[in-house]
């Protein structure tokens, strides 16, 4: 039911306030860089607050540019087109440290991250994004009291760009709305309720290496006993909701990477270190919800 | 699951969501942390002087351990203050004069994080692009004489928390709520003697309840006055119980201030059960609204989201009752309507109100169209539908008929034009004085909110006049 018709039909009604929604993705998977282990998995989609704790961050759209810091350093041009949020002035030469300070989409000033996914496109032209609302959690399995912030300068990709096979929902998805669950192609929304990307980011890592040559081996998806093995140190689980002004048909929509199933989400830590500490400390390990986004309280 | 488009068979998650860790309503899941045992002596009891002793209320904070005292002198403090140390109390020295400046840069003033029994006292906090002062997933909270002014969500703010007060507190300025409490059943929350104007909502209370009680307090020029609401996409769900007695309520219809998107519906509106339960509206006086002063209506929310069919959290909530939609069963629909059921409003003095002093309005939601609501010895003037409380006296039974006579046309008041927001940085808010200050500031010893708070004698309160 679209908004006009619930203001037709209906009241004095003061929606208020807080919160909401948003069923995130899961977040058992196990990256496939991992020998041995299990590989990423589907997960039955959730609501919002069964996870409890989390601090969130929502950014407006800053830029689009085919640049891409982490896989392809240096190279303006290389890469396929990239909608980024948080850090403005990101390029294709940024690290984490250029980042800290420096200008931010994100209402928090001390998140100066870098948050970027592929455009995404209909019919070859870029739709620009609504915003992104980063959350950050504790995935099930892990224990609070032993998450960590990211150390600054960390690099993460989630999702796989080339796009082989469907990927797990505990990965990438496109949802509806606040609610509802994920699915890896693109769902005709209704106009109340427009289209989401949310990929869920690997929350364990090897302690020692702010990168890998593929940009993966460094970090792993959680399991339900947690982090361990060669990746024993755990995080905070990032999950980016990116938000889409698309309802409808989706015939024509893909993303600068290819088609839907290419969905992927790269991080790349700037933050103030004193703040992100702050907030991993106080709300992730405390399990309190220290936010609760504006975006969540209402389909935007 | 091959599941697309809007309308998803939601159910089905119900189970796994089942199993997921509970949010925690209430509870707060803190323990006894002090960590930062530095400066305050180790001991509790101590009192650490900002900024004589420390530089920075943080800093003083940090270095608090449960039971010590952070007093704070006069001055303009750029920080933005986060507590995780159960029972220590902030406090300023001169209310007015001792202020937390956000300067639309930072987030909160003070933000008590899963720190059990924290007070904060005597402060002014302004321009934060959240919240003034906020609690979250605490046992144990109290604001005694804030003021919050020109804040970005909220102006005092407690979610998931439990066993808390707020008093003699003022709040200006905020687009949600100058006022809120969040996520909580029971809640064991008394709002004593505040004063919230110029804000998008004076009280908003979303799926809170039980033993909430908002007396003696002062809720005007806000776009909507006092409003207990209800949506799924917090804990708790629904809201019910509180109990609403011996407050001012009056000229709600601020178009020239900040709001959220919907709360902007319900402009000039008094007191608004919207969605809300048993709740209790008493002895209160209520006027000069554009539409209503006390009214009972549903609420619609928008893509709900799944929903638990047991609880999840301390909270003993999360569930949607019966008459509302059959979730074990039913597709959840795009817009899910909460009626407002079982309010009972009696011997309030409400008049002057644009179209009607009393109001109920069920949309055929409940088994009968009083959605057993009930008013009666209200002091009112107009209602609707006409003679409301001959139709849905307290005790009696309601009308069978008549319900269409002069009943609101709310599709018509949703449709009619507002104004919209003003930017919550650029609002020309009114000077709100000298606030009263704590009395012994200086002295008074450190006293933490440790276990429900005293309710107030209710039978002590009668209408207070108009002011």
């Amino acid at each position: 039911m679209s908004r006009s018709v619930v203001a037709a039909t209906l009241a004095v009604v003061a929606l208020a306030v807080a919160v909401g929604a948003v069923a995130v993705a899961g977040g058992e998977d196990r990256g496939s860089a991992e020998g041995g282990r299990a590989g990423p998995v589907d997960e039955p989609n959730r609501r919002f607050f069964a996870d409890g704790a989390q601090f969130a961050v929502e950014c407006g759209f800053s830029h689009a540019a085919r640049v891409d810091p982490i896989v392809w350093p240096g190279l303006t041009g290389r890469s396929h087109r990239h909608d980024f949020f948080g850090a403005t002035a990101v390029s294709a030469h940024s690290t984490g440290a250029d980042l800290v300070g420096s200008p931010t989409t994100c209402r928090v000033g001390a998140d100066t991250a870098a948050y970027w996914a592929p455009s995404l496109v209909r019919d070859g032209e870029p739709v620009t994004p609504g915003g992104m609302t980063a959350y950050y959690r504790v995935a099930p399995g892990v224990e609070p009291t032993e998450v960590v912030a990211y150390p600054l300068g960390l690099a993460a990709i989630a999702g796989d760009a080339t796009g082989a096979a469907p990927q797990p929902s505990g990965v990438v998805g496109f949802g509806c709305g606040r609610g509802g669950p994920v699915a890896a192609t693109i769902p005709a929304c209704d106009a109340g309720s427009p289209l989401q990307l949310r990929v869920t980011f690997p929350d364990c890592w090897d302690g020692e290496h702010l990168d890998s040559p593929d940009h993966r081996a460094h970090l792993a998806y959680s399991a339900s006993d947690g982090c361990g093995g060669d990746h024993a140190v755990s995080l905070p689980r990032l999950t980016l909701v990116i938000h889409y002004p698309v309802t409808g048909d989706p015939a024509g929509l893909s993303l600068a990477s290819g088609e839907p199933q290419t969905a992927h989400a790269d991080f790349l830590n700037g933050w103030d270190e004193r703040a992100l500490r702050r907030e991993v400390e106080s709300c992730l390990r405390r399990s309190v919800v220290c936010t609760i986004p504006d975006s969540a309280r209402a389909a935007t | 699951m091959d599941r697309t488009g809007g309308k998803l068979k939601r159910g089905v998650a119900v189970a796994v969501i089942a199993l997921v860790a509970a949010a925690g309503c209430g509870g707060g899941g803190s323990d006894d942390s002090s960590d930062g045992s530095g400066g305050g002596g180790g001991g509790g009891d101590d009192t650490l002087e900002v900024p004589g002793e420390f530089d920075t209320i943080q800093a003083a904070v940090d270095a608090a351990t449960p039971g010590d005292l952070v007093l704070v002198s006069p001055g303009v403090y750029r920080e933005a203050v986060s507590v995780d140390t159960d029972e220590i109390v902030i406090r300023g020295l001169d209310r007015d004069e001792t202020i937390l400046d956000g300067e639309f840069e930072r987030e909160n003033g003070i933000r008590v994080v899963g720190a059990d029994g924290v007070a904060v006292e005597n402060l002014t906090a302004r321009n934060y692009t959240f919240n003034g002062f906020f609690w979250t997933g605490v046992d144990g909270f109290r604001g005694s004489y804030l003021s919050a002014i020109r804040n970005g969500d909220y102006g005092v703010y407690a979610f998931e928390s439990v066993n808390g007060v707020f008093e003699h507190s003022y709040a200006s300025g905020s687009p949600d709520a100058g006022v809120y409490v969040g996520a909580c059943y029971p809640c064991n929350v008394v709002i004593d003697d505040v004063v919230s104007e110029w804000n998008g909502l004076g009280y908003s209370g979303t799926n809170a309840g039980g033993d909430l009680y908002i007396v003696n307090s002062v809720f005007r020029d806000n776009r909507v006055g006092v409003v207990p609401n209800v949506g799924t996409y917090e804990p708790c769900f629904p809201q019910r119980e509180v109990t609403i007695v011996g407050n001012q309520v009056y000229r709600n219809n601020n178009g020239e201030n900040d709001v959220i998107d919907f709360a902007q519906l319900a402009l000039g509106n008094g007191i608004l059960l919207a969605g809300a339960l048993d709740n209790v509206v008493e002895r209160n006086r209520v006027w000069e609204h554009d539409i209503t002063g006390i009214a009972t209506v549903p609420l619609p929310e928008d893509d709900p989201q799944e929903v638990a069919s047991d609880n999840l959290t301390e909270c003993e909530g999360d569930a949607i009752p019966d008459g509302v939609v059959d979730v074990a069963e039913a597709e959840l629909p795009d817009t899910l309507l909460w009626p407002a059921q079982r309010n009972r409003i009696v011997d309030n003095v409400v008049d002057t109100s644009g179209l009607a002093d009393l109001a109920v309005a069920d949309l055929g939601l409940s088994p009968t169209p009083d959605g057993g609501n009930c008013l009666s010895g209200n002091t009112a003037g107009s209602t609707a539908p006409l003679d409301l409380q001959a139709k849905a006296p307290c005790g009696g039974a309601p009308a069978a008929a008549g319900w269409d006579d002069g009943a609101l046309d709310v599709g018509a008041l949703i449709a009619r034009d507002k104004p919209p927001p003003v930017p919550y940085e650029d609002v020309e808010l009114p000077d709100p004085g000298n606030q009263p200050e704590m009395p012994d500031a200086a002295t008074a010893p450190a006293r933490p909110q440790t276990g429900p708070p005293e309710p107030p004698d209710l039978g002590a309160i009668t209408v207070p006049p108009r002011s």
